[in-house]
């Protein structure tokens, strides 16, 4: 299996432009930047007006999204962490 | 003093290892296993039989990425059960099935599973995407999962997952903003 590190991505120059910014805020904000790169962005984010407003943008909308997410049912995952409890009988 | 591994554990202490491992990820073992069966009766059933297999091949397991090896478990032992059930079926009739493979209805991400709808506008914006973009917007929005993981689900390159996951939640922040999202002043 081949694994997809976190920070696989291209480093990023060391004051990386809005446009370098503008290609890797989706993995960023998604924590699927290595910290060189994510401390990069948060550098950039916090000096450029535009780019933060881009960056609160893209989150809200991740939000949004986020926020359908389905309820799991408390009694279903009871039962489930009771199979695990109970595992090597169940195993056997 | 030499570290234990799996393989020389006492009973009890592979137990208490598995549970460490597994525990964690049991929901979203379950909100993945709802999405492949798209039924919470059979998605419990899923999850029972691969916590079983996991547990089962825990000596294999060298303890890194719990949680991904657990998904493919879990996937694996989804296919194993729908070739059961239809054992008459070929091998790519039977890949058409898994999610990722083909447009086949049982890819666990038609309207029913994209959410309960807590927000009818968002709801319908996801119903509007294509099914290789609520793919990913399930995967990894909806169930939590990374971009690897849901790449290894769908068997496309993580940088597939990446910019379909783009290109998806850009039409749906289009089909917000026409509605008026984000623009209010204060």
């Amino acid at each position: 299996m081949t694994w997809f590190r976190r920070g696989a991505i291209t480093p990023l120059s060391a004051e990386p432009d809005c446009h370098e910014v503008a290609r890797v805020l989706q993995a960023f904000l998604d924590g699927e930047l290595g910290p060189d790169n994510a401390e990069k962005v948060a550098a950039h984010l916090a000096h450029c007006e535009p780019c933060d407003i881009e960056s609160n943008t893209v989150d809200a909308v991740r939000d949004a999204i986020r926020a359908q997410r389905p309820d799991i049912d408390v009694d279903e995952l009871g039962r489930l962490e009771s199979f695990v409890n109970d595992i090597d009988r169940h195993a056997t | 003093m030499q570290t234990p591994t799996i393989t020389t554990m006492s009973g009890d202490s592979r137990q208490t290892a598995f549970r460490e491992y597994v525990l964690p990820e049991l929901d979203v073992m379950l909100r993945v296993a709802r999405r492949l069966t798209r039924s919470p009766h059979e998605a419990e059933d899923l999850v029972q039989d691969a916590l079983v297999r996991a547990y089962r091949a825990l000596d294999r397991f060298d303890g890194r990425y719990p949680r991904a090896w657990l998904l493919t478990i879990l996937r694996n032992t989804h296919y194993n059960r729908l070739r059961k059930r239809t054992p008459d079926l070929l091998e790519d009739e039977l890949a058409q099935k898994l999610p990722g493979r083909g447009a086949d209805a049982r890819d666990g991400t038609s309207e029913a599973a994209l959410g309960s709808g807590f927000d009818p506008l968002v709801h319908d914006a996801l119903k509007s995407l294509s099914i290789k973009h609520r793919q990913v917007i399930a995967l990894v929005d909806l169930d939590g999962l990374t971009y690897q993981e849901a790449a290894d689900m769908l068997g496309i390159p993580p940088g597939t997952v990446m910019s379909r996951l783009h290109r998806a939640r850009a039409k749906v922040r289009e089909h917000l903003e026409a509605a008026g999202f984000g623009q209010e002043t204060s």
